[in-house]
């Protein structure tokens, strides 16, 4: 049978979406600081799900997704602040930025074996971050980054609330989780699947490894752009300590502790990594303590990730 | 006279091994041709060089007359030439029905941004594809375990899967790596049935077989080799009688347990 019928697979979309749906109600009850919080959930989890289209799906450990989380960033805080471009005007070009970035970096990466190509990417997301402290041009602002980013106007209202801000990364990030939940069902997702269980099989059967490869590298960059849009709006200034190695890291084990090609697996490791730390406030400095605790026993334990992708979820 | 599949002069080496050399034959369409020969003799190798998996150092592969010389193995498989493993590569994680899904791939007309988006065009297709599979499935009676993880199910069941794999697709030549191995002698009598069913639905059929109640009782060619170099030709009983190909199989002294 074909999987995406079957009534499992509906009822666990139907929760799915009243959970999104319910989310629009948080600021109703919750504090600003926590809607802030559901807001960086939000866009982390978009970022998170746009490194699993690489790392989930495709099974490629790249090991640099914040240079293109940061490009999307950069671009909206540049086009905004110099340029003086409304913020949803800046969406484009940090999608394609980030996602032409993408697709050039992998175009040389793609042949390398996974451990050659997370050094490689490793690699990238150092020049990338020496690139903005370096201020190129005059319009990265150097180690200080770029401050006073414009909140985003909806036919000329400015969205300057913090509930306003968290009802516009929820609406993104409903359509990013639309737009995962398709690519489970569509030919290029699973050709990247064929890819990542055996990759001799399948381009016997026809699959062009190097053009989805590079596809796949162009979405998840383009989505982790768009990502960085939302990003730069709602702390409304970057630097390059936001895109270091280490958000690189936290994002490579979201998806790995959450479970690769999982939608629901990623959405929990990012609440692991960005809301649970929020709940133990006083404990707050020991999230990396205990996350590398979580990741260690997760891969000890689960290694298939804590809420694995179902098998024949096609 | 050009044969649908065409070996000009086929030869490759890996360092120092010249594991095929000079080879010529010639693949009609409509017919069931064999490559036999005894263990190392390089007939994967042929295989892998046909499919695009190696690049010969030497000599050409003409498909209907073109030459197709490493030619990458996504292009190859693109002209309808499928193909099946030695050891079987069906994908771990995947059900029966996936796993046969999987053949379809160059006949989703999909672009990439259809399929994110879900539109209607694309549910079409998959749906479409989706039956294709299907039917394949029923066929050769696959559809009562197409849930099923194919890497869970017997050796039997995994070879006609993979099978399945390449004919979902419709291919004008199927390559079939050791189809009998690790059948027992009712799946192999089936499977003489089921070579005979793929030539009569109009593909040609390529294969490797070391079970010579399948090789002998099928092929309408036969091609010996051995080293690496084609050692006779013909048909099943020409060959069968042939002196070299005798002493290949059943060796001088101390190489009979090669024959095996």
């Amino acid at each position: 049978m074909d999987a995406a019928k079957k009534p499992v697979t509906r009822r666990n979309e139907a929760i799915g979406i009243a959970l999104w749906a319910a989310g629009f109600a948080i600021p109703a009850f919750a504090s600003s600081s926590w809607v802030a919080i559901a807001a960086m959930f939000a866009i982390f989890a978009i970022t998170a799900l746009s490194e699993d289209v690489i790392l989930g799906r495709g099974g490629m450990f790249d090991m640099g997704h914040a240079v293109y989380f940061g490009i999307g960033a950069y671009t909206t805080a540049i086009l905004n602040t110099e340029l003086g471009v409304p913020i949803f005007l800046t969406v484009p070009a940090a999608v394609l930025l980030a996602a032409g970035t993408g697709t050039l970096l992998a175009a040389p990466l793609i042949r390398l074996r996974g451990d050659y190509l997370l050094v490689a990417t490793i690699g990238f997301n150092a020049i990338f971050v020496l690139a903005m402290q370096n201020n190129p041009g005059g319009i990265t602002g150097g180690s200080d980054g770029i401050t006073g980013i414009e909140a985003p106007s909806l036919f000329g209202i400015p969205l300057f609330s913090q509930s306003a801000m968290f009802w516009l990364d929820w609406v993104v990030l409903g359509l990013v989780l639309f737009l995962m939940r398709n690519l489970d069902r569509c030919e290029f997702g699973r050709a990247l699947r064929y890819l990542k269980q055996d990759e001799l099989a399948a381009t016997t059967l026809g699959v062009d490894a190097r053009a989805v490869k590079t596809l796949a590298f162009a979405v998840g960059a383009g989505l982790a752009g768009l990502a960085g849009t939302l990003f730069a709006v709602q702390l409304s200034t970057v630097s390059p300590s936001s895109f270091v190695f280490t958000e690189s890291v936290t994002l490579f084990a979201i998806v790995i502790v959450g479970g690769p090609g999982s939608i629901p697996g990623v959405l929990l490791g990012t609440a692991l990594m960005f809301v649970v730390p929020e709940i133990f406030r006083d404990f707050a400095q020991y999230r990396y303590f205990v996350f590398g605790i979580a990741m260690i026993a997760v891969m000890v334990l689960r290694p298939q990730g804590l809420w694995p992708r179902r098998r024949n979820g096609l | 006279m050009s044969g649908l599949l065409e070996l000009r002069g086929l030869g490759i080496s890996f360092g120092g091994l010249r594991a095929v050399d000079d080879l010529n034959m010639s693949v009609e369409e409509g017919q069931i041709v064999a490559l036999i020969g005894p263990n190392g003799a390089g007939k994967t190798t042929v295989f892998n060089m046909i499919t695009g998996v190696y690049k010969p150092t030497d000599g050409q592969v003409l498909w209907q007359g073109r030459d197709i010389t490493g030619a990458s193995p996504h292009r190859v498989a693109a002209l309808g030439i499928r193909r099946t493993f030695q050891k079987i590569r069906l994908f771990p994680q995947m059900s029966v029905f996936e796993n046969v899904r999987a053949g379809c791939h160059l006949q989703a007309r999909q672009h990439w941004w259809q399929g994110l988006v879900g539109t209607r065009a694309q549910r079409r297709e998959e749906a479409a594809l989706a039956e294709r599979t299907h039917a394949v499935l029923r066929r050769l009676g696959l559809h009562k375990v197409a849930d099923e993880r194919a890497v869970s199910l017997s050796y039997g069941v995994q070879r006609r899967v993979e099978l399945a794999r390449t004919l979902v697709a419709e291919p004008k030549l199927v390559i079939l790596d050791e189809p009998a191995a690790g059948q027992n002698e009712a799946e192999s009598a089936e499977l003489n049935d089921t070579i005979f069913a793929i030539r009569d639905s109009g593909v040609t059929v390529l294969l490797v077989e070391h079970d010579m109640n399948v090789v002998m009782n099928v092929t309408d060619h036969i091609v010996v080799i051995n080293f690496g170099r084609k050692i006779a030709e013909g048909s099943a009983e020409a060959v069968r009688t042939d002196p070299a190909v005798v002493e290949a199989y059943l060796g001088r002294d101390d190489e009979a347990e090669d024959a095996a």
